[in-house]
């Protein structure tokens, strides 16, 4: 984790991002996530529920994945940096699933005015078997060295 | 056995509703991710920081649920049940960070209702947008979301 924020200057475009190796999923996580989300599905905790609704048992929630695709923007450049992100959910994370999460710079705008510089990443979450289970993109700003 | 959603759905806008972000819910949201940033958990971080308090996460505006507005709400209205749903995309624009203790206001619509199959089989998408503005009525948070429904 980062506390200090990047300069605008100090990212160039193919920069990659630190990558954010989360703790494997277990189901506690999915009922922590469950209650501070308010997305009770029981897809999500219920196996015998999720096998029926023809899943083959429960998975994470998509928002659980797009949290930690949040966190490994805001690790690398700043928590309060984030203008928009935005992702698709490729495939379902599974019980024990390591997901890790990376990114890449893709484009920069210089600052205009008052409005600080902007920073576009491309941004994915794979499992320990490679697969892209998230992907998606992110605009953050950042200071100006001036 | 295919089922079918309903279409009519589509341009429809739920009750606004209000939110009161308490300050446990956003440490709660925190951890529940695994995100500890004390720019997050720690009040006294929080208020030395240039925002003078601790702040949500990027993608704490999900918690924004009221029962009339909600996933339920849409699921009723397409006809559908839970077993069905997937989430197939989701966007959050931020224009102001969300402090504990402020009261938005959140204003959902389904914007397009569409079918396609892929490779699982038929699928319909649902697509929604939740604007969230404060009492200056100025926009803090857009909120888009993208449900699939397995036909």
């Amino acid at each position: 984790m980062r506390y200090a924020k990047h300069y605008w200057e100090d990212l160039a475009v193919d920069a990659a991002m630190p990558p954010l190796v989360k703790p494997p999923i277990q189901q506690i996580q999915l009922t922590r996530y469950a209650g501070a989300s308010g997305d009770f599905n029981p897809i999500h905790q219920d196996d015998a529920f999720a096998k029926a609704a023809g899943m083959g048992g429960v998975f994470a929630h998509g928002m659980l994945s797009m949290g930690f695709v949040a966190q490994s923007v805001t690790n690398w450049l700043g928590v309060g940096c984030v203008r928009r992100i935005s992702v698709r959910f490729a495939a379902l994370v599974r019980l024990g699933d390591v997901i890790t999460c990376r990114g890449r710079v893709t484009a920069k705008r210089p600052p205009q005015g008052r409005e600080d510089g902007q920073v576009d990443l491309d941004l994915w979450a794979e499992n320990q078997k490679g697969e892209k289970v998230v992907t998606g993109r992110a605009t953050v700003t950042l200071p100006s060295r001036g | 056995m295919a089922i079918t959603v309903n279409k009519d759905v589509k341009g429809k806008e739920y009750p606004p509703f209000a939110v009161t972000v308490e300050r446990g819910k956003i440490k709660e949201f925190a951890r529940a991710i695994g995100d500890c940033s004390p720019f997050y958990l720690d009040d006294a971080v929080g208020r030395a920081s240039e925002w003078g308090d601790i702040i949500a996460p990027p993608t704490f505006a999900i918690t924004f649920r009221d029962e009339n507005a909600d996933t339920g709400a849409v699921l009723k209205d397409l006809g559908v049940d839970i077993s069905r749903i997937l989430h197939g995309e989701q966007e959050f624009e931020s224009y102001k960070p969300i402090r504990p203790g402020e009261t938005y206001l959140c204003r959902s619509r389904i914007t397009d209702v569409y079918e396609k199959t892929g490779r699982s089989g038929p699928m319909a998408f649902v697509v929604r947008e939740m604007a969230v503005t404060d009492a200056d009525n100025e926009i803090v948070s857009m909120v888009r979301h993208i449900t699939v429904v397995r036909l």
